[in-house]
């Protein structure tokens, strides 16, 4: 417990927690009207937004060791993805044998003709997928396992790569293959007391993202307008949630 | 079929409704994508089974985006043929600048070695064509494929309209002999994805139309 935070009793229990942030009705949790989880998941972030000033002194350092961490998490991720693009420049240099491809060409071509529109396609194009394609799935991969090592695993599941998708620009059009559970569900993948790890994700795994694609047209026209949103309001819990491995073990080793 | 492939042995889609092996087709290999995964893990890592599905879905979407915004290009500009340098300029305009830089010497030097093979296979043979597509999609039938790149293609080479000049790789902007007329019947819904896609969001069109078997059926009789 802590005794000497005044203003904010009982502290220690995550469920006290939980029930004294919605107290401080920062404004952006109004706007969401999110589920239970996904609620949870915003308002144990909302100190950190608020103004430094306003927090009591163990707060503070609090969100000071918080900012380090990020900064030094962000700082090492993106070293991680240099190096990954020196990586691919030099293996592309090494390259002299092009006949054999990590993908099958004919089955890209295959995927290109699916479009009606595409008619001809030269025989460099598939050569330069076969490229293109190892380079996507080599930062993907890499982007969603930043997000596992975040929350201590060493499974790559759906839920990093839609944590991935969610942190990545150029993967905007890539929102829609992943249900939008599996994007609110990553709050519950942090190391949380009270909270099953992974069993909530399970339950609420609505269908599978193969059906998803045969919704009638005014599914995907909800799904589409939601799906935009969600990824601009999941932006600030993902970088929130980098915080919040320090915020805990804070707030354990107090207790 | 000749397209079938032994990497997509069982259901890429555990649980999926749609079960038709050529619904398969619409992705890449569980096993070359799963394999190429690894290499970005450390060696402790494992995968699920559905984090592996969901980044197949993924390239084809990948490839379906790049695709249509090379496309709508070449249709601009009164082209038949996408090229390597389409593809390129359609990754820039979508946002994968720094894949183009990697890829562009990817592609230089693809062609330079794709000259040289044309320059010898020019005196071994007068085909103006060769045919991927009724060899297995295999590494190894690839390959294969190269490696007899003056060889005769398979029987149902001239029946396919996806005929490729061989020396497309070092002379991009040259015109292949008219083909066949192009197959209407492809799947609609890949093609909405396509459509979407181009929106730049990613947000996909109204229509929802149910894929469509019997058209990838009928393109690979073609």
């Amino acid at each position: 417990m802590e005794p000497s935070s005044q203003p904010q009793p009982a502290m220690g229990v995550a469920a006290g927690g939980s029930q004294v942030y919605p107290a401080s009705a920062y404004p952006p949790a109004a706007t969401v009207a999110p589920p239970a989880v996904a609620s949870a998941g915003l308002q144990s972030v909302q100190p950190f937004p608020a103004n430094p000033a306003h927090m009591s002194a163990q707060h503070q350092i609090v969100y000071q060791q918080a900012q380090q961490f990020h900064q030094q998490l962000q700082q090492q991720q993106q070293q991680q993805l240099q190096q990954f693009w020196v990586e691919r420049m030099t293996e592309i240099e090494a390259t002299a044998d092009f006949r054999n491809h990590n993908l099958p060409l004919a089955r890209i071509k295959k995927i290109m003709k699916a479009d009606e529109d595409v008619r001809m396609i030269s025989a460099e194009a598939p050569v330069v997928f076969a490229k293109a394609c190892e380079i996507f799935i080599l930062e993907l991969t890499l982007r969603s396992w930043m997000h596992t090592e975040e929350n201590k695993r060493r499974t790559l599941q759906k839920n990093d790569i839609a944590a991935a998708i969610t942190r990545t620009d150029i993967y905007d059009f890539l929102v829609d293959i992943v249900p939008r559970d599996e994007m609110k569900d990553d709050g519950i993948g942090l190391p949380r007391p009270g909270l099953p790890p992974m069993g909530a994700p399970a339950d609420a795994y609505p269908y599978y993202y193969m059906p998803q694609q045969q919704v009638p047209g005014p599914g995907m026209v909800y799904g589409a307008q939601q799906g935009h949103p969600v990824t601009y309001l999941w932006q600030d819990p993902q970088e929130q949630q980098e915080q919040a491995p320090e915020e805990q073990q804070s707030l354990h080793e107090r207790d | 079929m000749p397209d079938s492939d032994n990497d997509s042995g069982g259901p890429s889609n555990a649980g999926g409704e749609l079960s038709s092996p050529r619904e398969q087709d619409r992705f890449l290999p569980i096993a070359n994508v799963s394999r190429i995964m690894k290499k970005a893990l450390p060696a402790n890592a494992k995968i699920s089974k559905d984090a592996k599905e969901t980044v197949q879905e993924c390239v084809s979407e990948f490839i379906s985006f790049i695709t249509g915004e090379a496309s709508d290009k070449c249709q601009r500009e009164k082209r038949k043929t996408i090229n390597g340098d389409d593809l390129l300029w359609a990754m820039t305009t979508l946002g994968f600048e720094d894949y183009v830089e990697p890829l562009k010497h990817y592609l230089h030097k693809f062609r330079e070695i794709e000259g040289e093979r044309a320059a010898a296979s020019a005196g071994a043979s007068g085909s103006q064509q060769q045919q991927q597509q009724g060899e297995l999609p295999r590494g190894a039938a690839n390959a294969a494929g190269y490696a007899g790149y003056g060889a005769p293609g398979s029987g149902g080479m001239m029946m396919m309209m996806m005929g490729q000049p061989m020396y497309g790789g070092s002379q991009p902007q040259q015109q292949p002999p008219p083909p066949q007329p192009p197959q209407q019947q492809q799947q609609h819904q890949q093609h909405h994805m396509a459509i979407g896609g181009r929106g730049g969001f990613g947000q996909q069109g109204g229509g929802g139309g149910s894929s469509s078997s019997s058209g990838l059926g009928r393109q690979d009789r073609a």
